[in-house]
């Protein structure tokens, strides 16, 4: 079993410009819990996971792993210096929708790099913690390819290795099978489950209602900028009250039937 | 009628010029890409006036023609008092009208990178020094091999500016060997020889790199 973070988000407001991206978000996420991030496109999903590891800065409001703010030094304060701030970025992993590993390194490389450079680890050391995460997401007869000679389903698992082999206590996934061909969303979901079923905290925005329903905790419906409902997968995906979540269930039940 | 004995002598002269040709375009190069690379780095520093200096040295160096350029240095450092030799002015000036372009090659393979590049190196917690040393050089100066290749072939070709300054590199060795054989035709293709297969030797070695370094 992993250690993991619990995640306190109070009010948090967003502004870019004179857009308000975020509006008094509340959430809050216990340790081991998995919550899907679900809503429209436009409605602030990914800007809200973003600001969780403060990749986006928020413009109001608290988020809190582990009950220490990140960030700033104080609510509403100044600024957290660098190095603090990647203090608690190395514990809290992160995969993007366009996976995003460095082209002129093998996949090893790619999930040692981190260990090398932010761990310290001897480059002996990384490369074999590197190993160790690359066959737990089942490439380890894929190490020594690089990113362009792999496809999206294994270079998303890449991803994951290089976010897990820095053992982190939570994962932020933003849209992580978006990008997929359809045949290769599941082997990603699948190392996704694994990983929560290991008790890890994950926060995952995604389009995979499946996934929501069946591994969530919880799902929280976000439009518009603001969080609608949050709750237990079911009540959301099969009897939701608010009537903006019946018409974005609609919408994507109308997309599926053919 | 071609004269060939001429054509061929030529190539003995020719030839001894063209190692100050080389010199002046590879020391001008790697000027250019040590002074280069610091321009760059200003123009995408944080300080406001380190970005606007680069902005006037780019706008300057690529606006003002590399002969007046030379003519420029060339009377204007004894009037400041600086004696130095012919050769030196010379590099000097090709290096630094090289890097504007340089710096300009650099700008854009970096902002060519995607955002996403830095921000996964970001979020595992890389420091700024590593990302840019270990994410971020690494892909742009293979992005802009091809480039540096292109502007390097300009140099070899530009070098016969400084001919006008008095240093007997390919083209200034073909006038006065024109001026005496009075045979310009022959001389002029001889020396076009000579640069043609400076330059593809330097696009094959360009073609070696970049295969090499393909990302």
């Amino acid at each position: 079993m992993v250690q993991a973070s619990s995640v306190e988000i109070a009010k948090v407001n967003k502004f870019y410009g004179p857009f308000h991206a975020l509006k008094d978000i509340d959430l809050s996420i216990a340790p081991g819990k998995v919550t899907c991030l679900i809503g429209p496109s436009g409605s602030g999903k990914s800007t809200l996971l973003r600001c969780i590891n403060f990749l986006e800065e928020y413009s109001s409001g608290e988020i809190r792993i582990d009950g220490q703010l990140i960030g700033y030094k104080t609510p509403g304060g100044a600024k957290m210096s660098g190095r603090d701030l990647r203090t608690m970025r190395r514990s809290i992993g992160m995969v993007f929708q366009q996976f995003n590993l460095w082209p002129h390194m093998t996949a090893l490389e790619n999930v040692a790099e981190g260990l090398r450079r932010v761990r310290g680890l001897s480059r002996t050391e990384a490369e074999a913690r590197a190993a160790e995460a690359l066959r737990k997401v089942g490439l380890g007869d894929r190490m020594a390819n690089h990113p362009s000679r792999l496809s999206g389903g294994q270079q998303q698992r890449v991803a994951i290795a290089r976010a897990i082999a820095m053992e982190p206590k939570l994962m932020l996934f933003d849209e992580p099978t978006s990008a997929l061909d359809p045949e290769l969303v599941g082997e990603v979901l699948n190392v996704m489950k694994a990983l929560a079923a290991e008790g890890m905290t994950m926060v995952v925005v995604t389009h995979e209602m499946g996934f929501a329903a069946h591994v969530a905790d919880r799902v929280a419906f976000m439009e518009k900028g603001e969080l609608v409902a949050v709750d237990a997968p079911a009540r959301i995906l099969h009897q939701p009250e608010d009537p903006r979540i019946q018409a974005f269930l609609r919408t994507y039940h109308e997309r599926n039937l053919f | 009628m071609f004269s060939v004995a001429t054509f061929i002598d030529s190539f003995g002269p020719l030839l001894y010029a063209a190692r100050y040709t080389l010199l002046i375009s590879g020391l001008g190069i790697a000027l250019g890409l040590v002074i280069g690379a610091l321009i760059c780095a200003a123009r995408l520093s944080p300080f406001p006036a380190l970005r606007r200096f680069a902005a006037v040295w780019v706008s300057f160096l690529r606006g003002v023609p590399l002969l007046v350029q030379l003519l420029l240095v060339y009377y204007l450092l004894p009037v400041i008092g600086i004696d130095v030799p012919a050769m030196v002015a010379a590099v000097v000036t090709v290096g630094i009208c090289a890097s504007a372009y340089v710096s300009e090659i650099w700008r854009g393979a970096i902002a060519a990178l995607p955002r996403g590049q830095s921000e996964a190196a970001v979020a595992i917690g890389m420091s700024p020094g590593d990302i840019w040393t270990r994410i971020i050089l690494p892909q742009a100066v293979s992005l802009s091999l091809p480039a540096l290749v292109n502007e390097l072939i300009l140099l070899v070709k530009a070098s016969s500016l400084v001919s006008v300054v008095g240093i007997m590199e390919i083209t200034r060795a073909s006038q006065a060997q024109a001026a005496t054989t009075y045979r310009p035709l022959e001389v002029y293709i001889a020396a076009a020889c000579i640069y043609l297969a400076i330059n593809l030797c330097l696009a094959a070695v360009g073609r070696v790199l970049e295969h090499r370094m393909a990302v």
